[in-house]
């Protein structure tokens, strides 16, 4: 596949958090939908400004749970009532009372995993090149103190001219274009 | 970081809505009628049950009523001291209702008068003191060896003086600590910055010691209440159980008091989607550890397998009562545990006013399968009479009429606290904290 080229999208630079917020709103109230904000710690009210979208992971959460609650559960009623019957103090070879436990912390442990990498696979991470590290101010501020707003240029909203006059209009910093 | 024009000010109405009054009048309807209906099934099982135990079931569904609001009651109190402790927007947004519930305390002292009076001195509810001299009823046959033998051995605890005297020492430092921790905080609303940050050491201070008081003296309480209608038995996660169930039972209540306020000014524009949300969180945690100290309770005994502690189960679970105690487990864990699993629904009112009910109705259902298995005639046999309908009249009268009082110690306060650092913040918009 080759690398596309061009401009990824244009990147606006924010002092504060709120100016980022009111800059996103505007710009979904615009009609621009592929955009991304970066702040340095998360900014919920940004998600949200965007167009908070629902993910699968609390989906792959549930199931990978599941999962584990049945791969525990049967394990042992497999090994108690089938592959190695005891009988202890008399108790009935299929005792769930006693399965419960593991069945939890089963079901606790696969949830757990399985969220957490449910994560990184939707996030698309690892992902060893992303074009908005080109942006010369983005190394600098994303990571510590500056609020960005890109919008992308995948948008069928967007326009090299009047979405930098758009972005221009919110106050920023600076607006710079990102090449791939 | 919000600039002003994010944050909304408090309206300048903090007094209760006018429907307060209606709730209360409705409350005070239902209360008299559940009333004439615990009477007429009395006499109905006076009349018709075999044997006749109609007043003696009042008495019972007095206990499981009296217990339901004495959890509304001082586990509102335990909830508002973790909530000085703790800190946190969730807690300055209930405050005022736990305040509320608290100072319901005199009608729970009342209620408990005819526990102690029938149950205790006339030996209604508790064998131990109905059968004191133990050595007469085993030989008349009355009491089994087990329990002339737990009698006899408890008898320092368990007797009908120490029973007075624990629970009314108990009630008289939970009325203490009610009164200081309204007191103080109508002090504190008067006493603006710079002494905030005093205030709240005096209420750390306060709730600190008072948390690990009320979990001693709540177990000691309950061990009389309800531990002791079956002398033989004893567990000793059985004070935590309760007071588990009584933060869950109160959670419950507080939301559903702050959604039905929310149609109307102060807490309309106070409590956020991002409180209720957290409170709903909060409530899903409840509902895992009420589970699990459940659970827990139930394998070491099944584990165990002894003759002192099985029979209590199979008192509960033989004879029918099983499905009283598998319909506990789906009411009390799995509904309101896999519907909180849902973000959604813990920031949607109408479904989360759902989940508050069933939670509520769970603590109910829960507490007569605690009750009623302890006597003779249910152990091991859960069959119909006209008396066992008394654990939803006689419950559903005293519930209403401490409902009554509790909106009307309501209406006597602000809605909102409003000397406190979290103020400002739940005045702003859900996502201007940015």
């Amino acid at each position: 596949m080759p690398l596309p080229e061009g401009v990824y999208g244009l990147m606006a630079e924010f002092e504060t958090p709120t100016q980022l917020v009111r800059a996103a709103e505007a710009a979904h109230g615009a009609g621009y939908r592929r955009m991304d904000c970066y702040t340095p710690y998360p900014v919920e009210e940004a998600a949200a400004a965007i167009g908070f979208h629902r993910d699968e992971v609390s989906l792959v959460c549930l199931i990978g749970g599941l999962l584990g609650l049945a791969a525990m559960f049967s394990l042992e009623t497999w090994i108690s009532v089938w592959a190695y019957p005891v009988n202890i103090a008399g108790r009935p070879y299929y005792s769930w009372p006693a399965f419960v436990v593991p069945a939890y912390e089963w079901t606790i442990l696969w949830a757990g995993l399985s969220a957490a990498f449910g994560m990184l696979a939707l996030c698309g991470l690892p992902k060893p090149y992303h074009p908005v590290f080109n942006a010369p101010n983005f190394r600098n501020g994303a990571t510590s103190d500056k609020f960005f707003l890109c919008l992308e240029s995948t948008d069928p909203k967007f326009d090299a001219v009047e979405t930098r006059s758009f972005l221009e209009a919110q106050a920023p910093l600076s607006v710079v274009e990102v090449e791939y | 970081m919000a600039s002003d024009s994010f944050s909304k000010g408090l309206t300048s109405t903090t007094g209760t809505p006018p429907f307060v009054d209606l709730w209360r009048r409705s409350a005070l309807r239902a209360g008299l009628v559940f009333a004439i209906l615990a009477v007429i099934l009395a006499l109905l099982g006076q009349k018709f049950d075999q044997p006749a135990l109609g007043w003696d079931h009042v008495v019972r569904g007095w206990l499981h009523g009296f217990m339901i609001c004495f959890g509304f009651c001082f586990g509102a109190m335990a909830l508002l001291m973790t909530q000085y402790l703790s800190g946190g927007k969730w807690g300055l947004i209930i405050r005022r209702p736990l305040e509320a519930m608290t100072r319901t305390w005199p009608l729970v002292v009342l209620f408990w008068f005819p526990i102690a009076l029938l149950g205790a001195s006339f030996g209604k509810l508790y064998i131990w003191a109905r059968y004191d001299n133990w050595r007469d009823a085993l030989q008349k046959g009355l009491i089994t060896i087990d329990q002339a033998h737990a009698i006899h051995w408890k008898q320092p605890m368990l007797n009908v003086t120490s029973f007075y005297v624990v629970s009314l020492v108990c009630f008289a430092i939970f009325a203490l600590y009610v009164t200081l921790l309204n007191s103080w905080s109508v002090k504190r609303d008067a006493d603006p910055e710079p002494n905030v940050a005093r205030w709240r050491t005096k209420f750390e201070n306060l709730s600190g010691f008072g948390v690990v008081l009320y979990a001693v003296l709540l177990f000691v309480l309950v061990i009389y209440f309800v531990m002791s209608l079956d002398p033989t038995w004893y567990s000793t996660v059985y004070g935590f159980q309760f007071l588990v169930g009584q933060a869950y039972g109160v959670l419950a209540l507080s939301i559903l008091t702050l959604i039905a306020l929310s149609k109307a000014e102060p807490i309309k524009s106070t409590f956020r989607i991002v409180e209720q949300h957290d409170l709903g969180k909060l409530c899903f945690a409840f509902v895992m550890l009420n589970m699990y100290l459940a659970f827990a309770s139930f394998l070491i005994i099944w584990s165990g397998n002894s003759p002192e502690e099985i029979p209590w189960y199979l008192d509960r679970i033989r004879g029918n009562w099983g499905v009283i105690a598998t319909l506990d487990v789906i009411f009390h864990w799995v509904i309101p545990f896999s519907l909180l699993l849902s973000r959604d629904l813990k920031r949607i009112k109408s479904r989360l006013v759902l989940v508050c009910c069933i939670m509520i109705f769970a603590r109910m259902w829960d507490m007569f399968w605690l009750i009623e298995p302890n006597f003779r005639d249910a152990a091991r046999n859960l069959h119909f009479s006209w008396g066992i309908l008394e654990y939803i009249a006689v419950p559903g009268a005293l519930v209403s009429f401490w409902l009554v009082y509790y909106f009307t110690e309501l209406k006597r306060r602000p809605l909102i606290a409003t000397n406190d650092p979290h103020l400002t913040e739940i005045l702003e918009h859900d996502y201007a904290h940015a």
